[in-house]
């Protein structure tokens, strides 16, 4: 390989992985969006993926082909626990719910000192990679491809569009809303253990609203027509600070001006088809 | 334009954006500061220092004439963005050493990746423990807190300390580190710690902590957390009626003029440590002081001073080591002897700042610090 093809590979290295692992929040946040469930939980769930992994790395040193599946384990279990009762809760009173689990889990990295406090967790072994974290992200877009395209996916977007009427026509609902929070917190607690494992330092207030809000944004820029959206204006997302480098000081602004422009003029997200569905 | 010079164009961007120019008489160092969002005041403040170094040392250049070109990438305070700036000082702008970054959070993202590809790291503003231990190419000429925190306690010892409360926001990795450094302190100068008691950096009420504190009539109180909550924490303090004779001690946090500016009279007698003062009255101090003022219109502080001398050390490395090239200004700038505002300056085997001679403990007197006696 020429050297400066070794170096431009290595410089935007990160900027790489940081696509594949936005790409993955993108979807966790898009599956939740596609039964109509507003939750700003993915954030959450990230966290506890990168915590729990980071841990079981450091301190059990365990290869990372366990630690990665493992990493799921206690965002699905979070999930299970809030999802029963808030699952109720719908439209603002999720989302404010799911604010609230973020929160209480940051104030909790923040007071135990096993995890680094406000220090965080540093000197993480790199143990990702553009294989592990792409491969991934296209098992979540090929799966998500084929359910949209079966009877569940038509039974979530029935749900999306009218619940009542979606549960009129023998819809399971709450089930469905619990497997698509399950999945959701599945897919960013993955994406927290590969953003660890290639970023050697994790902290508290990574995981917060801010981020939660971030990744709520790569679905409203990208659109939720096809699993296809969120993943792409999560790369836009990710890629606008750093090819705005030039501007210098004025690189915040530009990249809230090119956002504002985006969901005023395209409303429905920057890919608005949907999938094309046999008919039944 | 037709296709063909459409062409041409392209090809003549991608190949200025993947082969640098090469520098025949310039050498490329970076810097990565936090210069947009909440923290920026930190970022632009060492941007001011390192610029105005860099303005005197290319007045002559380094290695006999070269110029030194410093290019500056903002981190926005993300640890993400912070190591993509990194990257891409490394493998695009093929610098030779790299100051920064800012936070010591984005530190410990950026050293591991500075450190694989050898490319010396001299942080400027980074005070947490642990820093230099990311690798051999990690630097830092903040003294940490460690250094800076057992002065201060030493002149509140000889001021009749005996008894101490602890208060620190322990949700912040700086607060928390400072706190860790105080406990240390007071516990080697055999100074009794009452209680500990902790808040978050965006509370405004500290009444339960305080009055908790108040009973237990301690001689002093050591409060590690940025300016605003200490600045909120003095107020009600005394407010809540923590008699004068108790001394405050404040941290590297406390070091801020806003905390007269907040706090006003109820600030008055609180210690801080400082590793460097704008009053200090050597020519050197004086002269930097009066640049700054005449280049930005306003007075440097802390970071901007910190800055200036790491650029001139920088210059001075890359002279002595004779080429710029990084395995050499790494092996160099354990040698460097320097003599700058922040006093004479040295590295440890370990990177970090020898001396602590040069802190400072300076009290507030009707809202402005002055130096302690």
């Amino acid at each position: 390989m020429p050297i400066w093809l070794d170096d431009f590979l290595w410089t935007y290295q990160n900027v790489v992985y940081a696509l594949g692992v936005n790409g993955l929040l993108g979807l966790s946040m898009y599956v939740v969006l596609s039964v109509g469930q507003l939750s700003l939980g993915q954030a959450a769930f990230m966290g506890l993926g990168a915590y729990s992994s980071a841990l079981l790395t450091l301190k059990l040193h365990l290869p990372f082909a366990i630690v990665l599946p493992a990493s799921t384990i206690a965002p699905v279990l979070f999930a299970l626990a809030i999802g029963t009762p808030t699952l109720r809760l719908s439209g603002v009173y999720l989302a404010i719910a799911t604010i609230g689990l973020g929160e209480v889990l940051r104030a909790a990295y923040l007071n135990i000192d096993y995890v680094g406090g406000a220090l965080g967790i540093s000197g993480i072994p790199e143990r990702a990679g553009v294989v592990s974290i792409y491969s991934l992200l296209i098992l979540a877009l090929l799966g998500f491809w084929l359910i949209g395209r079966s009877a569940i996916g038509r039974a979530m977007e029935a749900i999306r569009e009218d619940e009542v009427a979606a549960a009129t026509m023998g819809v399971n609902v709450a089930r469905y809303r619990l497997g698509a929070l399950l999945t959701s917190a599945v897919l960013a607690g993955l994406a927290g253990a590969l953003s660890a494992h290639v970023s050697s330092f994790i902290g508290p207030n990574e995981y917060g609203f801010e981020p939660a809000v971030t990744i709520l944004s790569y679905a409203l820029l990208g659109g939720i027509g096809s699993p296809f959206a969120p993943v792409i204006g999560a790369w836009i997302l990710t890629l606008l600070p750093e090819m705005l480098r030039g501007f210098a000081d004025l690189r915040l602004v530009f990249n809230g001006v090119i956002i504002v422009l985006a969901v005023l003029y395209l409303p429905n997200g920057i890919l608005p088809w949907t999938m094309r569905r046999r008919a039944a | 334009m037709n296709r063909s010079h459409f062409l041409a164009g392209a090809a003549a961007i991608i190949a200025a954006a993947a082969f640098p120019t090469l520098a025949a008489a310039q050498v490329q160092i970076g810097a990565i500061e936090i210069l947009s969002g909440p923290a920026a005041a930190y970022g632009i403040a060492i941007k001011a220092g390192l610029d105005l170094a860099l303005d005197e040392i290319n007045q002559k250049g380094v290695l006999g004439g070269q110029k030194i070109v410093l290019t500056v990438e903002d981190s926005a305070g993300n640890k993400d963005q912070a190591i993509n700036a990194a990257r891409k000082l490394i493998g695009r702008d093929k610098v030779v050493l790299v100051i920064g970054p800012t936070l010591s959070n984005e530190m410990f993202a950026v050293g591991p990746v500075t450190n694989e590809r050898k490319i010396p790291t001299v942080g400027t503003s980074t005070t947490a423990a642990g820093i230099t231990e990311i690798g051999p190419y990690i630097w830092r000429t903040s003294l940490p807190e460690a250094d800076v925190v057992p002065v201060t306690f030493k002149k509140a010892q000889s001021r009749g300390v005996k008894t101490i409360a602890l208060m620190y926001a322990n949700d912040d990795a700086f607060s928390k580190s400072g706190f860790d450094v105080m406990k240390a302190a007071a516990e080697k100068l055999g100074l009794k710690i009452l209680t500990i008691e902790t808040f978050g950096s965006k509370d405004t009420d500290f009444s339960a902590q305080i009055t908790k504190i108040k009973g237990l009539k301690p001689d002093a109180i050591g409060i590690s957390a940025l300016v605003e909550p200490v600045s909120g924490v003095v107020l009600q303090a005394r407010s809540l009626g923590i008699p004068k004779e108790t001394l405050l001690l404040g941290g590297n946090g406390s070091n801020s003029p806003k905390l007269g500016e907040i706090a006003g009279a109820a600030a008055d007698g609180m210690l801080v440590g400082s590793p460097w003062f704008i009053a200090k009255p050597d020519a050197m101090n004086t002269g930097f002081v009066t640049a700054f003022t005449a280049k930005y219109n306003k007075a440097p502080d802390q970071f901007a001073a910190q800055a200036y001398d790491t650029m001139k050390i920088v210059a001075q490395t890359i002279d002595r080591a004779g080429a710029a090239d990084s395995e050499k200004i790494n092996a160099v700038l354990g040698k460097i002897d320097f003599n700058g505002v922040m006093g004479p300056f040295k590295f440890t085997a370990g990177r970090d700042p020898a001396s602590s001679d040069g802190v400072v403990v300076l009290e507030m007197r009707g809202g402005k610090f002055g130096i302690a006696q």
